[in-house]
């Protein structure tokens, strides 16, 4: 026994010697360790080892064992390919990424818009979407029977409110509660029976504007949204004003912006038509103020080359992710 | 509305390029959408959008009047006939029995027309403006239409009864055949043209078939008249009939232009169809006069408005272009006299939008309002929705923006809807009420995703839910979070094994909303939603305030939505998770003395919920157990049925003094004991 032991090992020290890969490690340990193995085998017969060598021969091939083991170790991490951490490395598998969630684009347009305004001490307000004609209407100057409403077609609830068609409403609401100077912003959802197609939808995005105190002029009202669409579209960005009516303020402008070769409507503003301040009790002859919407999708359909509204409430995972 | 740029040169001279004026007219308010070039005969559109307010702007001369004062050039006026010298129509008369519906009222019988033939111009320019020629008298009027905005209407004089005309709400249950074959019945506040027997047009809107002109006829009774706006917006929208003459009567004509369309069309129809008799105008009614004639407007009115000194004679001069009569009192006052075409026209504010407009809102400067610190932050509210969106969004779900309109469709009309908000008009698809729960919103999206190819959709909003409230009459909105998990927690990747979304999952994102809010002391009960698989729904409130419920998607729903799978679904009310979180967290100071952990498994029945054994652990702590955790649960293999086994990992430590192991372990016997007793507990062997 013990001479079988003494060849083992010293045929194993010559195989281990011839060893130049991996493979040949493995094929080793296999020839040596693995269940048919030559020193498993001669674990096999210490059975039949006489009792009084029994313990001197288990040790010596516990021994050998040890060192068969150790030495395979040594061997995988020297050869080429080996177990190293350097050699398992494979830089070009993919990392295991953390969930992939999203924002939706909508949220993140407003956010922005909204971060603008308040770093120009605008403050982000809101206001219910179930309204009252006064506030979406009337205090707005807006005649009940009147063309001017054809813009704003509504819906109207069973209780005689209707959903508001505009984030105007809460300039009113903002102007009934607090006394100037203001400046807010009010981001929201508003609702028109338009029928849904590539560019028109029943409910939608605006965010409104207002700033009122006792010299705010005309002027004040181009340098503060032209300063909002350089900071949003970039500073290159060409824009014109263009006189426009609205019902809620005098003088009326919408926003251009060059964009290609054509000009693209992308805010309506004005000052505060004193009508305004009549509804909400505001002394007319001492205040003045400008105000201010624009449409969240629109732009964010602009800045992103989004062809269809519909993208934004149809919630495909494809879409959503792609603005994360 | 299109513009025909050779027709604007009967008025004015446009110096080329047209494009030019037409981003002049842009400049100024009357939008030229686009230029459109034509050959044979050449002539340049344009594609002119209107504002409500300037009707004014509805026609040629109108158009040709605002170059005017753009460019500062000379407008010529409409070639007119003189209408003198004529003899009433023998027998006419004309009555007007409604002066709320028809303040004024003209007409004028034409006998004998000889020629039919319209004149190629004629044809032309309508054409070009997309009116297809039809007969003369009819081309004349529509010419005439958009040549200076007064609609017109002309009856077969035949066909009137009695000499006839009256203007008078309908009879009770009228009925009325229109030009266009179709029969309507008429309204009570409709405003009709009738003779002696019968209507013959609603006013202002349509004409009647029985009194319809043709290419033969040789008599006409020429209509020209103002019709309240209210009032012809009413009867168009009622019968939902629009027409050329409808928009311009409801946007209101200028009442001079009713005198003017009439000469206008009276000068062509002489030339043109060369009739053998032209009767002196016959009238009713008074022209309506407008409610301010004249503004007084003050210099320094300007300059606080728009911020930008413009000399007041550069004021004067630009209201004068205007058509608008310029007074001054002292220098940098004046009063202006206001023409009947520009009712929009009543206080100082009008005036000077006209003044910028005229001056150009370009040659405004550009300034920032004197900044003061702000003093105002962002409301918790919308603090609490960022880190809540950041959180789900981070944590792998994606955000969705869905209609807050919805349907019926897998709700329950006594249950879900029976406070809900309801739309009178809905427009399609039966979107009629106002959701008051976003789950089947959450559902549509998780369907067509699930269509779409996606194995796991993990969706949330942030938007209102509606509800009628029993004490205000108002509606309550209600800023709510939902939360809807479908398919697998998280993909599969070549290191990990995917696995099924559970209601644990879901239950963690809640949980986590709670705690970021810092909400203490939750309670957790079940709660049922008709909407949710019995048994599976629970609320968490803290303290009696409801904050959240959550739950599994009933297998109804999820066939009526096609969904093979579970869907997890949560709502959190962020309106009340606000009233309850902290505003500034208070530093905790942790235990410096060492932690002993302790593993405690048993066996229960099912029926033993496992928040109840953490509670009785807690409870029998001593103060002792900073923390129990459940680390597994399973069932089967040794674990009888009908039982599962819980393990617990328990972690004691005090926050005075280092624990001994070995009271610890009395401890852990006691507790271990109790449990075994009081919930037939036994311990796993294995």
């Amino acid at each position: 026994m013990k001479d079988q032991i003494s060849r083992v090992e010293r045929e194993a020290r010559e195989d281990l010697s011839r060893i130049d890969s991996v493979d040949a490690v493995e094929a080793f340990r296999i020839a040596y360790l693995g269940k048919k193995g030559k020193l498993t085998d001669l674990f096999k017969q210490l059975g039949n080892v006489p009792a009084e060598e029994k313990k001197a021969m288990g040790a010596e091939l516990n021994r050998v064992k040890q060192w068969l083991e150790l030495s395979v170790e040594e061997c995988r991490k020297k050869s080429p390919g080996g177990g190293t951490p350097a050699a398992m490395f494979d830089e070009t598998l993919p990392g295991i990424r953390p969930p992939h969630g999203s924002i939706h684009l909508l949220q993140q347009t407003i956010q922005e818009i909204s971060w603008i305004f308040n770093r120009m001490g605008f403050e982000t307000v809101e206001g219910p979407e179930i309204e009252t004609e006064f506030h979406n209407f009337t205090a707005l100057n807006i005649p009940l029977d009147h063309p001017s409403r054809d813009a704003f077609d509504t819906f109207y609830t069973t209780h005689g409110q209707l959903l508001r068609s505009q984030t105007s409403t809460v300039q009113i609401r903002v102007m009934k509660e607090r006394k100037p100077p203001l400046k807010i912003i009010a981001p929201g959802r508003v609702y028109r029976p338009d029928t849904v197609d590539a560019s028109h939808s029943f409910m939608f995005h605006q965010i409104e504007g207002l700033m009122v105190d006792n010299r705010v002029t005309f002027s004040d009202l181009k340098g503060v949204l032209h300063l909002f669409l350089r900071e949003l579209f970039g500073s290159q960005t060409k824009i014109r004003f263009r006189p426009h009516f609205f019902p809620f303020t005098e003088p009326s402008v919408e926003i251009d912006i060059q964009w290609g070769k054509g000009w693209l409507e992308i805010l309506g503003a004005g000052s505060v038509d004193p009508n305004v301040f009549d509804e909400v009790g505001y002394d007319k002859t001492a205040v003045k103020g400008f105000a201010f919407g624009l449409g969240v999708e629109r732009i964010a359909m602009l800045r992103h080359g989004i062809q269809d509204i519909r993208h934004f409430y149809e919630n495909d995972l494809r879409f959503l992710r792609q603005f994360s | 509305m299109k513009i025909s740029t050779n027709w604007l040169k009967d008025f004015v001279e446009l110096a080329p390029p047209v494009a030019r004026i037409a981003e002049r007219l842009t400049l100024a308010g009357l939008e030229v959408k686009k230029c459109e070039s034509l050959t044979h005969p050449s002539d340049t559109l344009f594609e002119i959008e209107i504002t409500s307010n300037r009707p004014d702007w509805l026609s040629h001369w109108g158009v040709a009047r605002e170059i005017a004062a753009v460019e500062n050039i000379a407008l010529k006026n409409p070639a007119v006939d003189p209408e003198t010298g004529r003899t009433p129509p023998p027998g006419w008369k004309i009555q007007i029995k409604d002066a709320g519906g028809c303040p004024y009222y003209t007409g004028v019988l034409i006998e004998g027309i000889t020629e039919h033939k319209t004149p190629d111009f004629i044809v032309n320019r309508l054409l070009a403006c997309g009116i297809r020629s039809i007969s003369l008298i009819v081309d004349i009027t529509n010419y005439v239409l958009l040549e200076v905005g007064q609609p017109l209407h002309a009856f077969d004089a035949d066909l009137i009864r009695g000499k006839e005309i009256i203007v008078r709400k309908p009879k009770q249950g009228e009925k009325f055949t229109l030009i266009n074959g179709a029969e309507i019945e008429l309204k009570s506040d409709d405003l009709v043209i009738a003779d002696s027997d019968r209507t013959v047009a609603l006013a202002g809107v349509m004409g009647g078939k029985d009194s319809e002109i043709s290419d033969k006829t040789r008599n006409i009774f020429l209509e020209s008249a103002f019709f309240n706006p209210g009032r012809v917006r009413k009867t168009s929208r009622t019968h939902q009939l629009s027409s050329d003459s409808s928009y311009r009567f409801e946007r209101r004509v200028d009442p001079e232009g009713v005198d003017l369309g009439r000469s206008r069309a009276i000068a062509l129809i002489q030339k043109y169809a060369k009739p053998r008799y032209i009767s002196a105008v016959i009238k009713a009614g008074e022209k309506p006069q407008l409610d301010v004639k004249t503004i007084h407007l003050r210099a320094d009115e300007v300059t606080s408005v728009l911020g930008v000194e413009i000399k007041p004679s550069q004021i004067a001069l630009i209201l004068g272009r205007l058509s608008l009569h310029v007074k001054q009192h002292m220098p940098g006052s004046w009063t202006v006299g206001i023409p009947s075409f520009r009712p929009d026209l009543m206080r100082p504010i009008d005036l000077i939008e006209e003044i910028a407009r005229i001056y150009g809102y370009e040659n405004i400067p550009e300034t920032l309002p004197a900044r003061e610190p702000l003093t105002v932050g962002e409301s918790p509210r919308l603090v609490l929705e960022r880190k809540v969106r950041h959180l789900l969004s981070g944590a792998g779900l994606c955000e969705t923006v869905t209609f807050s309109l919805i349907s019926e469709d897998g709700l329950s009309p006594s249950k879900d809807l029976q406070h809900a908000v309801q739309i009178v008009n809905p427009l399609q698809h039966g979107l009629h009420w106002m959701r008051p729960t976003m789950v089947t919103s959450l559902l549509n999206v998780i369907q067509k995703n699930v269509n779409a190819g996606a194995d796991s959709v993990p969706v949330f909003e942030i938007a209102n839910t509606y509800m009628m409230s029993d004490q205000q009459k108002h509606p309550v909105e209600e800023r709510t979070c939902a939360i809807a998990l479908y398919g697998k927690k998280a993909a599969q990747t070549w290191l990990d094994t995917a696995r099924a979304v559970t209601s644990y999952d879901l239950k963690g994102f809640v949980e986590a909303i709670l705690g970021n809010a810092g909400c203490a002391d939750l309670c957790v009960a079940k709660a049922q939603k008709s909407y949710f698989a019995e048994g599976t729904g629970e609320e968490i409130r803290a303290w009696q305030t409801p904050l959240a419920f959550l739950g599994q998607v009933s297998a109804e729903l999820l066939k009526m939505w096609d969904l093979k799978e579970p869907v997890y679904y949560a709502e959190i009310s962020l309106e009340k998770l606000l009233t309850q979180s902290e505003k500034t967290r208070v530093f905790k100071e942790w235990p410096k003395y060492p932690a002993i952990e302790r593993d405690l498994s048993l066996v229960v029945k099912e029926s033993v919920r496992g928040g109840d054994l953490i509670s009785e652990i807690r409870g029998m702590g001593q103060g002792l157990i900073r923390e129990v955790e459940l680390f597994d649960l399973f069932r089967g293999k040794r674990v009888p049925k009908g039982c599962k086994n819980l393990a617990f990992r328990m972690i004691y430590q005090s926050a005075e003094r280092t624990l001994v192991s070995d009271e610890v372990q009395k401890l852990h016997d006691r507790i271990a004991q109790t449990l075994v007793q009081k919930y037939q507990a036994s311990f796993q062997t294995s």
